[in-house]
């Protein structure tokens, strides 16, 4: 049984590729394996903050969303309408659904 | 006291004060003034006990300094080592049984060596640490012996 796909842009063969995937994999073992056996995890691993807890990443970290500020203050009018019309509620939803859909068919029956 | 065999390294000590009303920690600090000069034996104070030998702790530890004190003795390297310094750290000291203190210390951590005194003297304070260094050759020996076994 023949599985290669041949394309003008080259060819696929799930095979190889499974054979591929089994070669990355032993050589990362072997990389992982080659590691430092010392290496600490747990509570010595963290950073020392006079004894407090280290707080979440989250909490502390500038977030990538925050890249977004002024983006978001630019377009502040334009969110706020459609934030509004995002209620949430699948009611909502299905009436623009139909009220939509009835004035697309009725350009189209009305020949418009 | 016991004598020292290995000098193959310093001792590095981190300094936890929780309640203390500082006597204890200016006797600490005294142990640095050049009248008694710890380090040089290779005796010195670190700012973390990630690289810390010793914690020597202080004080009567309040309730909110327990979890703190007990994430410190945590983040210490094996083999590590605890004195307890001063009266308060000891037994409570004054403030024995108060609503608000969470020590003795031994009851928060496993301590090593117990300095007592109000403040101790700085020459009691060196026993202490010196005791302390003895303990973690021992824990050092053990591990080393582990490791060795361990390439078998």
């Amino acid at each position: 049984m023949n599985f290669t796909l041949n394309t003008p842009a080259g060819y696929w063969n799930p095979l190889l590729w499974v054979i591929f995937l089994i070669i990355f994999a032993v050589v990362g073992y072997i990389i992982y394996s080659r590691g430092n056996p010392g290496h600490k995890t747990g509570e010595q691993a963290k950073p020392y903050l006079s004894g407090n807890e280290e707080p979440d990443v989250e909490e502390i970290r500038v977030r990538a969303s925050d890249i977004y500020w002024g983006f978001l203050e630019a377009l502040k009018g334009y969110y706020k309408v459609l934030l509004a019309m995002h209620t949430g509620d699948i009611r909502d939803y299905v009436y623009w659904y139909i009220g939509v859909g009835t004035i697309i068919i009725l350009i189209f029956l009305g020949g418009l | 006291m016991g004598k020292l065999t290995s000098f193959k390294r310093s001792l590095w000590v981190f300094h936890a004060s929780g309640g203390s009303c500082n006597a204890c920690d200016i006797e600490i600090v005294a142990l640095l003034t050049p009248r008694y000069d710890v380090e040089r034996f290779g005796i010195r104070l670190a700012g973390s006990p990630r690289h810390a030998d010793v914690l020597l702790v202080t004080g009567a530890i309040p309730r909110d300094f327990a979890d703190k004190l007990r994430r410190i003795y945590e983040q210490m390297p094996d083999p590590k080592a605890v004195v307890v310094v001063g009266s308060c750290g000891t037994t409570g000291g004054v403030f024995y049984d108060s609503y608000n203190i969470a020590g003795p210390i031994d009851e928060i951590i496993p301590v090593d060596v117990y300095v007592p005194g109000c403040p101790p003297r700085p020459e009691a304070i060196i026993d202490g640490v010196v005791k302390a260094w003895l303990k973690i050759e021992r824990l050092e020996r053990k591990l080393e012996g582990k490791k060795e076994g361990e390439k078998e």
